[in-house]
């Protein structure tokens, strides 16, 4: 049975009939005031599951993170570490603090779903494009305005970004090694993506909501507070009266757990949450006393932390003499849970993550091959897509002025040279790669006609 | 605090002092406070039922409670004996035999009690996910198949059900068949998903400070979670649309790669796994949590300007030249960068926070006021534990955390968020006994109470 299975659910979810499936926001437009991450991950959510979304950058500047990377290391003119933040959408340049920037925005607004925004509180509201004024020309729409601290108490003024909100939250305090003066943050801006992704999960409560009753509404999303929404030291903190230690390695909620190493050298992480699956360890172990001791018979009991670091001492001599594919093997056997830790090379490599379509090997018009990531959820009948990578600044301009709001030809140059738009100055991350003709690109240069 | 509050305004408003900007904004902050009040507003999506299934695996329980938070009907079903996540909880921590993570999550939510491994248990259950919207299940793939209960079976008698499926290497795939007995855990689901590989100390420091470490909460499985939500929710307005259901797949040995994704670009464009970093950054420096004489604080420099801000104050202006441009502080080379790191540490250790906050804030005043816009705007703030957090008045002021008693579990504390104007987030109560809600929801939905038990 298990076997037929898994050919119905290979079916279900095949990857080369993806392109051809619907798309469930097709036809909702996405206007992202935003820039760095946390915005621009919300918006691209909504994009891989088919709304437009419509990038706004300052012309000749555009988003930080396009002239951003790691270590100083660029691709083919651009910030390799970019595109999966912003694939898919459509990329205009235009001057808010110009009066004739600020109506185009407007009018753009006007014809959107969705409006996010990730600036300092009250920043939209002095430009004249935020949700008090974007609802009364357009009273359905949904407005999401996203920053650190949240649009009202007393420290709505501070800025922040993804390092400020892991301390204020309390995620920072608890990642390290207890007995040391180090507390490590969740790399990569783990603190702008999760909440980026909460924020979507938001827009869409709001968007079924507006399908139920035609209303729009206004989202106050706040970084540290959606951190902290992921933290149950709290709830421990005043229920026992103190706060939770870090636990360096092991995870205080399994007994045993922790991050071993195995004879081979590779690290490898392994946790027992059930009674069932302690025993299933025991039986792997060889350790029959471990599995009628009265001490580790019941999770609570397991869990003191007395009795989880006996048991985490013995699994680290086992361990120890085992090489990781071996555990592994005998986790799957026995049922329970273990795995090796896994670096850049390993996942982006990673055959499973191919063929799941968690990893993609996308190929793209302007940047050819680049490895990125899929989907955060995998659905059977609208999946999530990519439909290009970035695009330089600016270089939808034409196509959405022209497509969108009716402008001609002459109006657009008239705005450009007033510089109310535009596209981009020769820094690296706004330019196209260098071998892309940019005269005969018929986007770039849209005159009207087909879609994109 | 007040003093250090009033600058902060003083430099961070400035675009609410225009011309013109005042009366607008006094109602923008009218707005705003209407925002807090959760009271008698519409909950979003109260015409929805969804059924949680998860057993032992902590993100079916989340991305259940992100429903029941707006709205929906949340029915836990477990088996008589409970769901094991019940019990996982730091140390064994526990109300009334309720753990931590799971009293934290059980907020507006129906417990009842279904025996899935006998016939009458399963067409109860059928009957329930005929009337229901989601399904969440966290199974072994295939174990709901085989009972008969899984999504192909479902499907046909309603073929609107949005079916949620949370495992470790997930439902299809040649690795999802041959893994699909291995359970999940946060700890192994974190590793595989390449954040344990990330966090650590260098590899200079001792072991075990170096190796691979945990990322100290449920990382992996809020994301994967929120990830769950995020489907369920694209997968509901596409339903609402054209009365269509789906099937949706979440692995969780995904979580932190597919929520980031850095990972699979940098494993490919650079070719080479990164090392661990300390508490230094990939990509700046110096930009992280340093050590001061009465806790952590924040030096971030984000720009040029910034950094040489930063310097000034920090009595350290003389090391300028070496490190002028974001260019010379690009961290790929990691004993250059520890070098600057250490000066900064150095500068910082005998300083209390309140010393550089108040420092900080005076020089970003006088910045923002000067038209040159190239003084910097050096901010700070302080690494704060849960017990600290709880304390500060902005969250009690946005009500980010809910207290809420219970006749068996006392006074709970919970963090909320989803500030919403027309339908915002909310707990409404709490409960967590096994089988509390089988009487109102058998009735309700119509299911059998069988000679064995429920």
């Amino acid at each position: 049975m298990t076997q037929d299975y898994f050919d119905f659910t290979k079916k279900l979810f095949a990857l080369e009939d993806i392109s051809h499936k619907k798309e469930a926001l097709k036809g909702l437009r996405v206007l992202d005031l935003s820039h760095m991450i946390f915005g621009p991950t919300t918006a691209k959510v909504l994009g891989q599951f088919g709304a437009d979304v419509i990038k706004v950058e300052v012309p000749y500047q555009g988003d930080y993170w396009r002239g951003g990377t790691y270590w100083g290391k660029y691709w083919k003119h651009s910030n390799p570490l970019w595109h999966f933040i912003n694939p898919g959408k459509y990329f205009v340049g235009i001057d808010v603090k110009k009066p004739k920037g600020k109506d185009l925005i407007l009018r753009l607004a006007e014809k959107a779903d969705v409006v996010i925004e990730n600036f300092t509180s009250g920043t939209v509201e002095a430009w004249g494009i935020g949700y008090s004024q974007v609802s009364k020309i357009n009273p359905k729409v949904i407005y999401a305005s996203l920053s650190t601290y949240g649009q009202y108490g007393p420290y709505r003024y501070f800025p922040g970004w993804d390092l400020l909100a892991q301390g204020a939250s309390g995620v920072l305090a608890a990642t390290g090694h207890p007995d040391t003066e180090k507390y490590f943050k969740v790399p990569d801006f783990f603190g702008d993506f999760f909440p980026g992704y909460f924020a979507a999960m938001l827009i869409l409560i709001a968007l079924n909501y507006r399908e139920r009753t035609g209303e729009g509404q206004y989202i106050d999303g706040c970084q540290a507070e959606i951190l902290m929404r992921s933290l149950f030291h709290f709830t421990y903190s005043d229920a026992l009266g103190k706060d939770l230690e870090r636990t360096g390695n092991k995870d205080p909620n399994c007994s045993p757990s922790g991050i071993f190493k195995t004879r081979d050298g590779k690290f490898l992480a392994l946790g027992i949450a059930t009674d069932k699956q302690f025993q299933s360890l025991c039986k792997a172990m060889n350790r029959d006393d471990l599995a009628r001791d009265e001490r580790y018979q019941k999770a609570a009991h397991r869990l003191r932390a007395e009795h989880a670091e006996a048991l985490y001492k013995a699994v680290e001599a086992w361990i120890k003499e085992k090489d990781a594919d071996e555990i592994v093997t005998l986790a799957r056997k026995h049922r329970f849970a273990a795995a090796e830790v896994m670096d850049d090379v390993q996942i982006s490599n990673d055959p499973w993550r191919r063929e799941r379509g968690s990893v993609i090997d996308y190929r793209d018009d302007m940047y050819k091959k680049l490895v990125i990531e899929g989907p955060i959820a995998m659905l059977s009948h609208t999946p999530g897509r990519t439909k290009w990578l970035t695009r330089p600044l600016g270089y939808h301009n034409r196509y959405v002025f022209k497509k969108i709001l009716g402008l001609s030809e002459t109006e657009i140059r008239e705005l450009e040279k007033e510089r109310v738009v535009g596209n981009w100055d020769y820094r690296v991350g706004q330019r196209p790669p260098i071998y892309h003709d940019i005269t005969k690109d018929k986007i770039f240069n849209y005159e009207g006609g087909e879609d994109h | 605090m007040k003093g250090v509050r009033t600058i902060k305004e003083r430099v961070y408003s400035r675009y609410l002092q225009k011309k013109g900007a005042s009366k607008p904004l006094s109602e923008w902050s009218q707005f705003l406070s209407k925002m807090m009040a959760v009271e008698g507003k519409a909950e979003a999506l109260d015409d929805m039922v969804v059924l949680d299934l998860s057993y032992a695996n902590f993100s079916g329980n989340v991305a259940a409670s992100f429903f029941a938070e707006a709205g929906a009907e949340v029915i836990k079903v477990e088996p008589p004996e409970g769901d094991p996540s019940r019990i996982l909880s730091p140390y064994g921590a526990n109300r009334q035999g309720v753990g931590i993570p799971y009293l934290m999550e059980s907020r507006n939510k129906r417990h009842i009690t279904l025996d899935l491994e006998s016939p009458d248990g399963r067409e109860n259950l059928k009957r329930l996910a005929k009337q229901a919207d989601i399904l969440i299940e966290t199974f072994a793939p295939g174990e709901m198949d085989e009972w008969g209960i899984g999504y192909r079976q479902l499907r046909e008698i309603h073929p609107g059900l949005i079916y949620i499926a949370i495992s470790p290497y997930g439902h299809y795939t040649a690795k999802g068949k041959e893994m699909a007995e291995m359970p999940w855990t946060d700890l192994t689901s974190q590793a595989e998903s390449g954040l344990a590989a990330l966090i650590g100390d260098l590899p200079s420091a001792p072991e075990p400070y170096n190796w691979p470490t945990r990322a100290g909460f449920y990382a992996a499985g809020y994301t994967s979670a929120v990830g769950a939500a995020c489907g369920g929710l694209i997968a509901s307005f596409f339903k609402r649309r054209t009365g269509e259901g789906q099937m949706i797949d979440i692995a969780t040995a995904d979580a932190f790669a597919s929520c980031v994704g850095f990972p699979p670009t940098i494993g490919y464009v650079w070719k080479k796994p990164r090392i661990r970093y300390g508490t230094l950054d990939y990509g700046l420096c110096p930009y992280g949590f340093f050590k001061c004489k009465d806790g952590y604080v924040a030096i971030a420099c984000f720009r040029d300007q910034d950094f040489r801000a930063a310097l000034k104050l920090l009595g350290k202006w003389k090391i300028e030249e070496d490190w002028k441009t974001l260019l010379d502080r690009i961290t790929d080379d990691i004993d250059k960068v520890l070098e600057l790191n250490e000066v900064v540490e150095k500068a910082v250790a005998d300083l209390t926070y309140g010393e550089i906050n108040e420092k900080f804030s005076a020089y970003s005043v006088k910045a923002a006021r000067s038209k040159w816009r190239g003084g910097g705007l050096p901010v700070t703030t302080k690494m704060l534990t849960a017990k600290e957090v709880l304390q500060e008045r902005h969250w009690q002021v946005r009500g980010t955390f809910s207290k809420v008693e219970h006749p068996a579990y006392g006074v709970v504390t919970l963090p909320i968020t989803g500030k919403m104007s027309k339908t915002p987030l909310r707990v409404k109560w709490i409960s967590a006994n096994i089988g509390e809600d089988n009487d109102y929801i058998f009735k309700k939905y119509g299911l059998t109470v069988t000679s064995q038990g429920v």
